[in-house]
């Protein structure tokens, strides 16, 4: 298929797949929770998850207001509400009446958590935060903000109020193993489709070293990145699989603080990697995918782990090190910029792999002003794409990160992430933005160097 | 007993005894708290390098985030520079010091000390002004934000009236006020954000090597 046509096609999957998460809040299951059982268990959860790091950043605050000027949230719309510190004032008010050294004083002279506050920062910590980091960065005494917003998110998860959407992706996941529909006929749909093409993708394989995963915004949207996996996986001569029972990536409880939900993905991803005795788990281009697995997914089950999560550009950059993977240069003078997905750099410290894997493409790599640690978030990571009153605050974000593209006067933006894909794309279609978006995996499997091979036998 | 002998005797006890009690307090009620184990694996093991080069490097974050908080940092820098340079390097304080310590130090002349407090307690009002209209601050701040303001203020404001001799005829009991301002000072020291002063640096640590596990220089 030609890039014109595979365009057009992805743009109207997008616009499809847009239109079912819209109806998303409507498949949530309802809450009916009265409104000191909502207060109980969200200060339940503060409780359980205030440990000594996280008192000592409640403890160490100057009020000074730096980390706004950190957040792509403030910045686009000039509203001191949020403030990241701002988001963490529950926390804090739970910290100090309930576990704090002058908790006694407290209790005398605050008021306790209230149903209505717990409502009130649903926006702050789902609509208003994507849980970027960007803020951890910049605060001079280094209090770690994300982790207070995600624990936040936890407590009001715990009492019913994550946004509609999220708690329709929970409930599905939790059903079905997948999310947005897209199950394993799909995905034996689109390996069917790989087969016809020619392309080895095996599937259930009992025993392989690789179990790779995929994710829904590719079954549905972005086939050729399942179709460029499975052509880097043959091409480095790996023994590889996907697996029908567990081949979904992302992981909705990771992003709405359901954590029983991000238990049980984490949990089927574990246990079909130890099926097959994989000794890795490759992660695709599904930015809190990478985290959720690699860095949460040992705390979320209470095990650790006997294999190694790689985020696919990690195994990018890895693989060129170790000569596996060789690449043919693209045209000289090809002007792009990189697009470090906060959830794989910021929190998953994947920055040089998706690099070298540019390099070896020959690319002219133009960075934006903001890169690497202090790059902009795409505006809709951490679930905030998929709800929907968020969306003025996800275009403003957009206009930031439009701005620092545009400045670098590349002719098409890299990325390594589905959901800031369609981030931009969303952001793209509002804003008659028309530079490319484009995947690392998809750039790097039209330019392999060597024919590819497969090890092993394929189902 | 006069108010200058309170200052000087059982109120700088008291005070001394509640700011050391309530240090202790406080940083124990924190860190003893339990901590969780982290079980993925790390990326690298250079966390005790990269929990120091966070100490270091939040002073002067050398990166473009800086542009947009110059304002504070250049005036925080400079209040708090101003603020501990009258307080140690004021002649008629080093006798006082030397007391304690047991050791002084040569004094700057005193019309640039008294110049310095100026410009410092002429920053720190601009701040506190800065905090009740800036769109962030407004929000964020609290009755602990402004008392430590205005406590940090206190002891500059009795100190040049003090020195300009505004109220001659009860210069002993505007000294003595100008040493219950510190003392005030010290006393809420455990209890509101000028805390920071004792978790900051431990804090830019904490964050260094946290985010030093998964490869990442914060």
């Amino acid at each position: 298929m030609n890039t014109t046509a595979n365009a057009a096609e992805e743009l109207a999957a997008f616009k499809k797949l847009a239109q079912g998460i819209a109806q998303l809040a409507s498949a949530a299951p309802p809450v009916d929770l009265p409104a000191a059982e909502r207060v109980t268990r969200a200060k339940h959860v503060f409780i359980q998850k205030i440990d000594a790091q996280v008192a000592l950043d409640l403890e160490s605050c100057l009020h000074c207001g730096m980390c706004a000027e950190a957040c792509h949230f403030y910045e686009g719309t000039g509203q001191g509400r949020y403030a990241p510190i701002h988001k963490l004032k529950l926390l804090r008010k739970v910290y100090r009446r309930e576990l704090g050294p002058f908790r006694l004083v407290h209790r005398l002279l605050t008021r306790d958590l209230t149903a209505a506050e717990l409502e009130q920062w649903q926006e702050l910590v789902f609509d208003s935060c994507t849980e970027c980091g960007r803020c951890d960065m910049i605060c001079p005494v280094g209090v770690h903000l994300s982790r207070g917003v995600h624990i936040t998110r936890q407590a009001l998860a715990a009492a019913g109020l994550a946004p509609a959407e999220l708690r329709a992706l929970d409930a599905e996941q939790k059903r079905t193993g997948a999310i947005f529909g897209a199950g394993v006929e799909l995905l034996r749909s689109a390996l069917d489709t790989l087969r016809a093409q020619g392309i080895q993708a095996p599937l259930d394989k009992p025993r392989a070293d690789y179990l790779v995963l995929t994710t829904a915004p590719d079954l549905l949207i972005y086939r050729s990145s399942i179709a460029a996996t499975a052509r880097i996986m043959n091409h480095l001569g790996v023994d590889w699989t996907f697996a029908s029972n567990a081949f979904e990536a992302a992981n909705s409880g990771a992003l709405s603080g359901d954590e029983a939900a991000q238990r049980q993905a984490t949990q089927r991803i574990v246990d079909a990697a130890l099926a097959c005795g994989a000794k890795f788990v490759v992660v695709p281009e599904c930015g809190h995918a990478y985290p959720a697995l690699r860095w949460e997914g040992p705390n979320a089950i209470g095990r650790d782990f006997p294999f190694e999560v790689l985020a696919i550009s990690e195994l990018l950059g890895r693989e060129i090190d170790s000569g596996r993977l060789r690449l043919k240069p693209l045209a000289p003078g090809k002007r792009v910029t990189f697009h470090d997905p906060c959830k794989l750099g910021r929190k998953g410290g994947v920055f040089d792999e998706p690099r070298k894997a540019l390099a070896a493409l020959g690319v002219e790599l133009r960075e934006t002003a903001s890169k690497g640690t202090t790059n902009y978030c795409c505006g809709g990571g951490a679930g905030v794409f998929l709800i929907g009153r968020a969306a003025p605050l996800r275009a403003a974000a957009f206009r930031i990160k439009r701005d620092q593209f545009d400045a670098t006067g590349a002719e098409s933006v890299v990325t390594s992430c589905q959901s800031c894909r369609m981030s931009f794309a969303a952001g793209a279609q509002q804003n008659n933005w028309n530079v490319p978006v484009e995947s690392l995996v998809e750039l790097v499997a039209n330019n392999l160097a060597a024919p590819e091979t497969t090890r092993g036998p394929t189902t | 007993m006069t108010l200058l002998d309170f200052a000087r005797g059982p109120a700088m006890f008291w005070a001394m005894t509640i700011m050391v009690i309530g240090i202790v307090w406080r940083l124990a009620g924190a860190v003893l708290l339990a901590r969780r184990r982290d079980r993925s694996v790390p990326r690298g093991d250079n966390r005790l390098v990269a929990g120091l080069r966070a100490v270091a490097m939040r002073s002067v974050p050398p990166h473009e985030l800086e542009k947009s908080i110059t304002f504070q940092h250049i005036t925080g820098y400079a209040w708090h520079l101003g603020w501990f340079a009258t307080l140690l390097f004021f002649a008629p304080h080093i006798p006082f010091l030397k007391s304690i310590l047991g050791f002084g130090w040569p004094g700057l002349p005193n019309q640039a000390i008294v110049l310095l407090a100026a410009v410092t307690l002429a920053i720190l009002v601009a701040l506190l002004v800065r905090r009740m209209i800036h769109p962030v601050l407004k929000v964020i701040s609290d009755f602990d934000d402004y008392v430590s303001s205005l406590l940090a203020c206190a002891p500059l404001v009795t100190g040049i009236v003090t020195y300009a001799h505004l109220f001659a005829d009860r210069h002993e009991t505007m000294i003595g006020l100008h040493i219950l301002s510190v003392e005030a000072l010290m006393v809420w020291l455990p209890f509101g954000k000028i805390f920071h002063c004792i978790t900051g640096l431990p804090l830019r640590f904490q964050i260094g090597a946290t985010y030093a596990r998964r490869g990442v220089k914060a």
